[in-house]
């Protein structure tokens, strides 16, 4: 009951933020946006051709009321159809999703639990020379592009060149092991370009509970080192690394799989967004825009709720 | 009634001003001690000179130009071949390094400012309705995904090709602001700033002239990390044809390369990879650096 | 009396600093006999935290070192031994109890997670013995429904409570040795009182040595046998604790002993404090220490540095001290 309403509240306190990123990407990209009237038009259009297409985009209308549609049409989840493929908007995302998902998911998880390893590694050596050799890595990690890890994974595991194991481009998952014929060059572009970054973060995120007093009790204790560092320095780093790994989920859903699925061609709500760039498909764009925004609110409540199962000084007043 | 309280505000800032001399004077210590950190500088001013020379014309001028024959290999003339049209490899991935300092600057600078301004008013006036606006917006800018972003201002602004710096700006100044934002209100409770309040100096002079100093460190730290994130989204985005459309950029380099790699010419990877690894990695470095020497508190 | 418990020759501690290598601990000794509680007082950065720490093997390193001595424990020297060596011995010989209980203890886990976590290491007891052995111990440090509290975590107590559980953590393998650094200090005074009355019961109790870290003279005259003063990294006198009070021999210490108000008789005068500033420890006169700020001081002070020799029942590093007549 308390954590219902908690929900709510939350929920709630969410709506401004809706509001907010609806307004920002309407503005831009419908009422700035290019004007669509033309592209849905044959040649040479007669007047009232022009002016029923105007009236069918909805171009006559005030702005409030073309705002308050866009709203509506998120509120019930119908966007309407792609202008390029005449595909409903809702199929479109209901067949693209999963399929971003099975691409995303392993690349995230694994980069995510290795920088996790690293860091504690690092951590636990701190100042000596297994610290050093990561963090050193991390910095060059870092420094090579999402776009070079791409082409130079291709040349090396799917090319003449290389070995010439994997797929250039494509997608499917109807078996286990054509899943893992697609999925393993990106998913290991993917953990070798968050590695650095993941491992950055938790790093310092440890380090900095490594200095509290009460690892210095436990050590007093005799805690063996396994022991610690899971009792006492990962059980308390969990807020920290709760947030980032939660928040990040909406970024890599579509920044990160946009590259990754544009690159290899898989048919991915990345891809999808990256022809609906392409070609102005606003249909497309409103509805990922507004989905990811509803998204981020949703992130939120969740790590609150998180925040009390990790940490049992949190209280949801 | 003026010159006391102008004496006033100088007694109260003297100390505050002179703390923040040692903290730059350590800092330039620490930094000058730290090897890597002044390698990576050293390697930014190459590529800085790079691009200068680029853009007073002393070379990487043909980079337009046809000088030979279709994905000719190496050699003394052309240094890393030429491409499927015989331009020289090179010569174009030289040129883009003047692209890279273009974008990087313009952003870093402009992200840099407006997240400073807008980070310390909304610190200053925590709790505030300019505070709320400012941290809605953040929110906001934060929850738009980036590309989407990008291609939103870009038809917004119908193609201009500055689309894209506006789309950086309007999403990099944000972590800056944060940062800001935390910083001043932790010394807007210091004694010289409650001095100013009580003899009268106007909020937005106390803002400006007391405060925003107090945090070049952070603005520092934070151009060079935005400088960074800049290059790398300029390439990504040159490379999906969001970004550099007239000029030449290592994203289109690349661009041309996926196919050329498969083929097993790597001329125009391998040239726009390493020269682009090469800057983001010494600045990476140079950025450490300075958190390193800036950011006394920080545990390392 | 007996063989000591512990034994500390010439320790010599030191932390690299970005200004240079500093001596924290500058060749101390002194003994610890079985049942007898030592006091090591001084000034904060006098490097009488770091001595406690050190018999632990819990310097911080980096940048902490110990750069020499030995610290024999039961005629073992624990100086070299690795990692999985000391574990061995923290919390079963030898225990500690830190200066802030509001952090000392991990905030995610109960108390009694965190009492039965060690019970279960050293006394291999069931997780079911361990939580009665947690409880029962939670009483006698004098928690009241320690039934009820085992299940609680940190935050819900108040700062005494969580320094009776670190204290109850400590007793709960019958440790030989319990070093205390400042475990008053952050207390409210009338708590103060409390816990340090309970330590000194449990002391004899138990039959513990224990080594009681303070800069608090009236927490040293409570509840030590003997006491050593340490001023900047030196260890200046050592004595009985009555003779300390009565005669001061160091005239640093007879400094501090001047600086304590007096309980009942003239209230009102005002305290005498120790002219000058403690020395940087980077740039160490060649001397003794104190005398920069010493109203004793002779030439050879400045010259030479006075070792530690015996004085009636104390030992004090001085070549001029202060006499008291009997």
């Amino acid at each position: 009951m308390e954590m219902l309403q908690y929900s709510l509240r939350k929920l709630l306190a969410g709506i401004p933020l809706i509001l907010g990123v609806t307004l920002v990407s309407f503005l831009l990209m419908v009422y700035f946006g290019p004007d669509q009237t033309y592209t849905l038009l044959g040649k040479n259009p007669t007047p009232e051709q022009i002016a029923e297409v105007r009236a069918q985009l909805g171009y006559d209308q005030p702005f409030v009321t073309r705002y308050a549609g866009y709203l509506r049409e998120l509120a019930t989840l119908d966007f309407g159809s792609s202008h390029s493929t005449g595909e409903p908007v809702s199929a479109l995302l209901g067949r693209t999703a999963p399929v971003s998902l099975a691409l995303v998911a392993p690349g995230f998880v694994l980069g995510n639990v290795l920088a996790i390893l690293l860091a504690l590694l690092a951590a636990h050596h701190r100042s000596r020379w297994p610290d050093k050799a990561i963090m050193g890595l991390a910095v060059v990690g870092m420094s090579i592009s999402f776009l070079i890890v791409i082409v130079a994974f291709q040349i090396v595991f799917s090319s003449a060149s290389g070995l010439n194991m994997f797929p250039v481009r494509g997608w499917g998952a109807s078996s286990l092991r054509e899943y893992l014929h697609f999925v393993t060059v990106p998913t290991l572009a993917i953990v070798f370009v968050s590695l650095g970054y993941n491992t950055r973060f938790y790093r310092s995120v440890i380090v900095e509970e490594m200095t509290r007093d009460h690892v210095r009790t436990a050590r007093a204790f005799g805690t063996p080192p396994a022991r610690l560092m899971l009792r006492n320095v990962l059980a308390n780093c969990l807020i920290p690394i709760v947030t980032r790994i939660v928040f990040s989920i909406p970024l890599i859903a579509i920044s990160g799989s946009l590259i990754v699925e544009s690159y290899f061609g898989i048919p991915g709500i990345g891809k999808a967004t990256y022809d609906a760039i392409m070609v102005g498909d606003q249909p497309v764009l409103k509805a990922v825009v507004g989905l990811t925004a509803v998204l981020f609110v949703l992130a939120q409540l969740f790590v609150d709720i998180l925040y009390r199962a990790v940490d049992p000084r949190v209280s949801l007043q | 009634m003026n010159a006391p309280a102008a004496s006033a505000v100088d007694a109260n800032g003297a100390p505050a001003a002179s703390r923040r001399e040692t903290l730059w004077h350590k800092a330039l210590w620490k930094l000058r001690r730290d090897r890597a950190g002044m390698a990576g500088l050293a390697v930014v001013m190459l590529y800085f000179l790079a691009a200068i020379g680029v853009w007073l014309g002393w070379w990487a001028t043909g980079w337009a130009e046809v000088a030979g024959g279709k994905w000719e290999a190496p050699s003394a003339a052309h240094w890393f071949g030429t491409n499927l049209i015989g331009q020289d490899i090179f010569a174009r991935s030289v040129y883009s390094i003047s692209t890279a300092f273009e974008v990087g600057l313009v952003v870093a600078v402009l992200a840099t400012l407006l997240g400073g301004v807008l980070g310390a008013l909304a610190g200053f006036f925590a709790g505030r309705f300019t505070d709320e606006l400012v941290v809605w917006l953040m929110g906001v800018l934060d929850s738009i995904p980036f590309y989407l972003l990008v291609a939103a201002i870009a038809f917004a602004m119908a193609g201009n090709p500055y689309a894209m710096h506006v789309a950086m700006i309007s999403t990099f100044w944000i972590t800056t602001a944060r940062l800001v934002r935390g910083e001043v209100i932790k010394l807007r409770q210091l004694e010289f700033v409650e001095a100013a309040h009580a003899i009268g100096v106007p909020e937005y002079t106390i803002v400006f002239r007391h405060i925003l100093p107090n945090t070049l460190h952070i603005l520092l730290v934070q151009s060079t990390i935005t400088f960074v994130a800049a290059i790398k989204s300029e390439v990504i985005l040159s490379f999906l044809g969001l970004g550099v459309k007239d000029g030449m950029s290592w994203g289109l380099m690349i661009a041309e390369s996926t196919i050329e790699v498969l083929a097993g010419f790597f001329g125009n990877f391998l040239a726009a990879s390493l020269l682009m690894f090469g800057l983001v990695m010494a600045f990476n470095f140079l950025s450490d650096a300075l958190q390193d020497a800036l950011d006394p508190r920080q545990v390392s | 009396m007996s063989a000591p418990l512990l034994s500390v020759r010439d320790l010599v501690i030191e932390f690299t600093t970005e200004q240079g290598v500093v001596r924290a601990v500058d060749g101390i000794s002194f003994d610890v006999f079985p049942n007898e509680t030592v006091g090591l007082v001084g000034e904060s950065g006098c490097g009488k935290t770091v001595t406690g720490l050190s018999i632990l093997g819990l310097v911080p390193r980096p940048p902490g070192r110990i750069a020499g001595g030995r610290i024999e424990f039961e005629g073992r020297d624990l100086v070299g031994l690795d990692e999985s060596e000391l574990r061995a011995i923290r919390g079963r010989d030898i225990a500690m109890i830190f200066q802030e209980p509001m952090t000392a203890l991990n905030p995610v886990f109960t108390v009694g997670s965190q009492m039965t976590d060690v019970l279960r290491r050293y006394k291999g007891l069931s997780r079911r013995q361990a939580r009665a052995a947690a409880i029962e111990l939670l009483a006698r440090v004098g928690i009241p429904a320690p039934d009820r509290r085992v299940d609680e975590y940190p935050h819900q107590l108040s700062g005494g409570m969580r320094q009776r559980v670190v204290i109850a953590m400590a007793l709960s393998c019958d440790p030989k040795l319990i070093v205390a650094d400042e475990p008053t200090t952050a207390l409210d005074v009338t708590t103060q009182a409390q816990v340090l009355e309970q330590l000194v019961r449990l002391q004899e109790e138990f039959r513990m040595a224990m080594i009681l870290v303070t800069h608090d003279l009236g927490v040293i005259a409570e509840a030590c046998d003997r006491a050593m003063v340490m001023y900047c990294g030196r260890i200046v006198e050592q004595a009985p604790i009555e003779e300390l009070f009565a005669r001061p021999r160091h005239p640093y210490s007879a400094g501090l002993l001047a600086s304590i108000p007096a309980r009942v008789d003239d209230e009102r005068r005002e305290l005498p404090v120790i002219p000058g500033m403690v020395p940087d420890l980077l740039h160490l006169p060649p001397g003794c220490r104190f005398a920069d700020r010493c109203g004793r001081r002779l030439a050879r002070c400045d010259v030479e540095q006075p070792g530690l020799a015996p004085a009636g029942e104390s030992r004090v590093a001085c070549f001029n001290p202060v006499e008291t007549p009997r």
